[in-house]
């Protein structure tokens, strides 16, 4: 990381004492200002609420001791203990990956292209794996129920790690409280496991996703699946993600778990081969997963289009919404790819729910779905055995 | 001695002239001619295929722009179909009497239709061409009828007194509402009887500026004044400015998606830049980057905001300031055009006797129009706001109209080449 120059540096120093510290984690003279009005703000708020508790608050000590905490590279929203996932104000902890503007990106465009769909069922089911803060189906319920209202929606939020899963239910619970907070459908939470075999003998306590299901008496069909798995390869790891990432957010949110075999870029695909298989196991007709960069997307994309199950396979770039007008080119390896920025996510469809995304429906019967569905499982037991995932 | 008699040179140098000169006026010419130019029936045809389309796509869904669009557009359509009608059985009509075959009798029955079918054909020429001719954008608009004497001292002030009280007769008697918005005498109070020094008269009617238009001007009038003592005829100006009245127009803050606002932007031609941390996104960073841009790209105005963490909130923000600038670019394009148009109508150096558009000539009790060549003779009638003002305001309209379709056809040509 090139040295900040001492040029900067002083001029920081001239706009606020504060500043030079907080160009550490920045680097612009522009989001350090921002950073540093909203830790402002923060100790403000906190001020504000401190006296009717009957204590005070010494304003200016308690600002340079978040601002060290920040120029220590945490993240900022850990400090504020919130992150604006869409609209919504999402908590966050220590412990539990923050929510990424460019994943609220790609699940507001999802739900602006199906809300207004006419061929929605009464009852829509989603499903997010990996669900972290709980902010997807938060989101998702949000954007949904502020289009139109005569649709139950169930959403099902799952995860391995018991603090996000806390998290996630507090989010829900604060979310209520809001009035704004349409108190329709359902959205719960779960714990399983993604990455077990259901066939394995279980191991310490966690349970496969179609175990899961059962215990806890869940809908074992569903028809959306949304996923944002842990994606970074461990050498990407070490190269591309930020001090900040690296030394404050969960590892486990963010590289997938090792094990003997796999290379480094596989290891960082670990996660889409299940999530694949669950989406056919589950029938999803909508599947969106969240990935890396533009050569994970086209290796996913592959993989989805291995399955035989779907009838179209696009990418969507950080923004999907806007029109490309400086990207290269709009279709790669034969899947068109949307929007601007950086590859961000793979969405797969199948069957007639192409009307609801405004594509052109594929002329293919209730039958031949099913038959596809079947066959497909026919390799799908190999296939989960030669990549070795029985962890 | 000399054959030749005296003869007075004055008369010599008369005879020297063209005889007639005065009474020819070069400058207005009716057109009222059976052919359209071609230029203008070219754009009368492309309209129709427009309207065609736009019916067409009507018919798959509604759509309230492209049926104004429509309405506009079914005037000219109506019209060219009436003049295809004429000038078909004109054609018709033509060929039957210059074939030899034809019938005596038959021929005779053709040559008296024709005569009947050619005035039609007149018409429906003519229909056409005003159907084309784009209506004012102000037209429909109530206006302002603005007076102030010009050069000729106390007597413009005592005509632009008479032209004031003119006008508000011929609005009274036509159920025009005028209300007078600012009375100004010269002592510089509002008592009447007075010379005027300044007034403005507010005409509160639907498309009054379409009517009242042709008026603005320099109107002067040639008469022996009450102030005068020795009996000497004058020649004494006053200004008139018609100017369309917005105020009623203006239209409510919130009125977003109504397209005649101010506040109106159509978000096709606004460009939302996100600003993103750089590299590779997703869950390599973590930075808080809410900054958003907005670039109204027909006017380069630019809006960022970053103030709140969440980018909907920054972008909800961006749209209100970029309304309100955009809102406040457009009334001042309105009033500087509004100022623009003040000047066309009458410059501050065209205030004098020489730049008229309208003479009351009270000794002669006739009243001309020097842009439409028209003179109507009952003064009297006139200064009351009668019919006969009524008539010469007429035919200012339809001297207007003619300008207006020359200018059309220029542009066509202009356009075609």
């Amino acid at each position: 990381m090139p040295r900040l120059p001492t040029s900067l540096l002083r001029e920081a120093y001239t706009i606020d004492r504060l500043l030079p510290a907080l160009l550490g984690p920045c680097r612009d003279l522009r989001a350090a200002r921002n950073e540093l009005r909203w830790l402002r703000e923060h100790v403000n708020t906190i001020a504000a609420a401190r006296p009717a508790r009957g204590g005070t608050l010494a304003k200016d000590a308690l600002l340079r001791d978040l601002v060290r905490q920040r120029a220590s590279g945490k993240p900022l929203q850990y400090i504020l203990g919130t992150e604006y996932f869409g609209e919504l104000e999402i908590m966050c902890r220590p412990g539990v990956l923050i929510p990424r503007q460019d994943t609220a990106a790609s699940i507001s465009h999802l739900v602006c292209s199906i809300r207004n769909a006419q061929s929605l069922p009464s009852e829509l089911r989603v499903l997010d794996l990996c669900t972290g803060t709980g902010c997807i189906p938060l989101l998702f319920h949000h954007e949904f129920y502020s289009a139109r209202d005569d649709i139950d929606l169930r959403i099902l939020g799952v995860d391995v790690s018991d603090t996000s899963l806390n998290l996630a239910a507090h989010n829900l619970k604060r979310m209520r409280k809001d009035k704004s907070w349409a108190e329709k459908g359902a959205i719960g939470f779960m714990k399983a496991d993604v990455l077990l075999n259901p066939f394995a003998d279980q191991k310490g306590g966690r349970l496969p996703l179609k175990r899961a299901f059962e215990t806890n008496k869940q809908l074992q069909s569903w028809d959306i699946l949304i996923s944002n798995p842990p994606y970074i390869s461990p050498s990407a790891y070490w190269k591309t993600t930020t001090r900040s990432v690296r030394g404050f957010e969960p590892k486990l949110a963010l590289v997938p778990p090792p094990h003997s075999t796999t290379a480094d870029t596989e290891r960082g695909d670990t996660f889409y081969q299940p999530l694949l298989h669950i989406a056919r196991d589950v029938e999803a007709k909508i599947v969106l997963l969240e990935i890396a960069d533009l050569e994970q997307a086209l290796r996913v994309a592959r993989m989805a289009r291995e399955l035989r199950i779907f009838d179209g396979i696009e990418i969507w770039r950080d923004q999907p919404e806007q029109t490309p007008d400086t990207t290269p080119s709009s279709t790669q390896g034969g899947f068109s790819i949307l929007g601007q920025g950086n590859a961000r996510s793979v969405l797969c469809w199948r069957g007639a729910v192409a009307s609801w995304l405004g594509k052109p429906t594929p002329g293919i019967s209730l039958d031949d779905d099913a038959h596809r569905l079947l066959k497909s499982h026919g390799n799908f037991t190999s296939s989960f055995h030669t990549n070795g995932l029985s962890i | 001695m000399l054959a030749t008699p005296w003869v007075c040179r004055n008369c010599l140098l008369r005879a020297a002239k063209p005889a007639v000169r005065r009474g020819v006026r070069l400058q207005s010419t009716v057109a009222t001619s059976e052919s359209i130019p071609p230029a203008l029936l070219a754009r009368a045809r492309t309209i129709a295929a427009e309207h065609q389309q736009l019916t067409e796509k009507l018919a798959n869904g509604f759509d309230t722009r492209a049926a104004k669009k429509a309405g506009e557009y079914s005037r000219i359509v109506l019209a060219l179909r009436e003049w295809h009608k004429a000038s078909e059985s004109v054609a018709e009509l033509t060929s039957l009497m210059h074939d030899p075959t034809t019938d005596p009798e038959l021929r005779e029955l053709a040559s008296d239709d024709l005569g009947a079918i050619r005035t039609q054909l007149l018409n429906a020429s003519q229909s056409l061409v005003t159907s084309l001719v784009p209506v004012h954008p102000f037209a429909h608009l109530p206006c302002l009828v603005e007076i102030r004497p010009g050069a000729g001292g106390s007597e413009a002030a005592i005509f632009a007194g008479d032209l004031l009280r003119m006008y508000q007769a011929f609005c009274n008697r036509n159920g025009f509402r005028s209300t007078l918005l600012k009375y100004e005498n010269v002592n510089g109070t509002q008592e009447g009887g007075i010379p005027l020094s300044e007034a403005i008269l507010e005409i509160d009617h639907e498309s009054a500026y379409g009517f009242f238009r042709g008026e603005a001007g320099v109107h002067r009038v040639q008469r022996v004044p009450v102030t005068e003592t020795k009996g000497r005829t004058h020649t004494s100006a006053a200004s008139v400015h018609v100017l369309p009245s917005l105020q009623a127009n203006s239209v409510a803050e919130s009125d977003y998606d109504d397209p005649d606002s101010d506040y109106y932007v159509d978000p096709k031609e606004v460009r939302l830049e996100v600003m993103r941390a750089s590299g590779a996104g997703g869950q390599h960073v973590n930075k808080t980057e809410s900054a958003v841009r907005l670039t109204h790209m027909p006017t380069n105005t630019v809006v960022s905001m970053q103030d709140s963490r969440s980018q909907p909130k920054n972008k909800e923000k961006a749209w209100a300031l970029l309304r309100s600038r955009i809102a406040q670019l457009r009334r001042e394009k309105r009033e500087e055009e509004m100022v623009a148009m003040r000047r066309s109508v009458v410059g501050v150096a065209k205030m004098g006797r020489g730049d008229k558009v309208r003479t009351y000539n009270y000794n002669q009790q006739r009243v001309t129009d020097h842009r439409s060549g028209a003179t109507v003779h009952d003064l009297d009638d006139v200064m009351e706001g009668g019919q006969t003002l009524n008539k010469i305001m007429e035919s200012v309209r339809s001297w207007l109209m003619e300008k207006d379709v020359e200018a059309l056809i220029a542009e066509e040509g202009e356009a075609k080449r």
